[in-house]
């Protein structure tokens, strides 16, 4: 994509430090943090846009620069941390602003459960060796931030991010289970028990015995 | 009976234990009904504190009336 392209040359150009870029987006997104708190959402999607395209370049500058690091890495999940819990705060202020605890409690509950998402996976992935599972990682929680903030419908996207942000730490748990117990998966039981029942329902002179 | 229960129980284990990637139908299922909850939703039902208007199916709804 042209522009990206060119902001990524004009960074290698001028050798910004991926981490500082990491460190930017952090901070415009902090920004529309505070615009999502004053309830100028259209203002707080636009600004999150300009926000992840530091996030996005980061790792395409660090690449080209030859600068990639594991701190690098690790430097990028908490700062992107920080990014998603500044979010969530703006809309927990501008709730409390409104006097709707309801919505404050929706929004914090959804937040624990985004952060918990992330760390469920760092953690598992220290002790197994890979916990991708569950919906709602972190492009769909800022896809979904910016479909609310530029349709006014962020009550519903906190819903949203709420439950599957649940579903998706209880996916990451059961499979960290699942890993270090040996245990046969749920969906191949039940792919079994259906195979079982097809069997079953097959006339008896259709079958073939070895 | 058993075949009745146990198909839907596979579809709803596959569609919350979620092992996708982006990009297959299954992801593309999942966002339609995602935006379909966000943008159908009339506002009120939830008691949006910002969101104004009735939203796509009460804008629907005044029109047949």
């Amino acid at each position: 994509m042209f522009p990206l392209s060119a902001i990524i040359r004009a960074c290698v150009v001028l050798r910004i430090h991926p981490n500082i870029l990491t460190v930017t987006g952090v901070f415009i997104n902090v920004l529309a943090a505070w615009a999502l708190g004053l309830g100028a959402f259209v203002w707080g999607g636009v600004i999150m846009i300009a926000a992840n395209i530091f996030d996005f370049i980061d790792g395409k500058v660090a690449r080209e620069l030859k600068w990639e690091s594991e701190f690098g890495g690790f430097w990028d999940s908490v700062m992107d941390r920080f990014s998603d819990i500044s979010l969530f705060i703006g809309l927990i202020y501008l709730y409390a602003e409104k006097g709707r605890t309801d919505y404050v409690i929706v929004t914090a509950l959804a937040m624990m459960f985004s952060v918990m998402t992330s760390y469920t996976r760092a953690r598992a992935e220290s002790i197994i060796t890979k916990c991708k599972v569950g919906f709602m990682e972190r492009p769909e929680r800022i896809v979904l931030f910016m479909i609310g903030a530029f349709t006014n419908r962020m009550a519903a996207v906190m819903w949203v991010l709420l439950v599957l942000s649940i579903v998706t730490v209880a996916d990451r748990i059961y499979h960290t289970w699942r890993e270090l117990n040996h245990s046969p998966k749920i969906e191949e039981r039940l792919e079994h028990r259906l195979a079982e029942i097809r069997l079953a329902a097959t006339p008896a002179k259709g079958r073939t015995t070895l | 009976m058993k075949r009745v229960l146990t198909l839907p129980a596979l579809v709803l284990w596959r569609a919350f234990f979620w092992t996708y990637e982006r990009g297959t139908w299954q992801y593309d299922l999942w966002v339609i009904a995602i935006l379909a909850f966000v943008w159908l939703t009339p506002p009120a039902w939830l008691s949006d504190p910002m969101a104004t208007g009735p939203g796509l199916v009460g804008w629907l709804r005044t029109l047949v009336q």
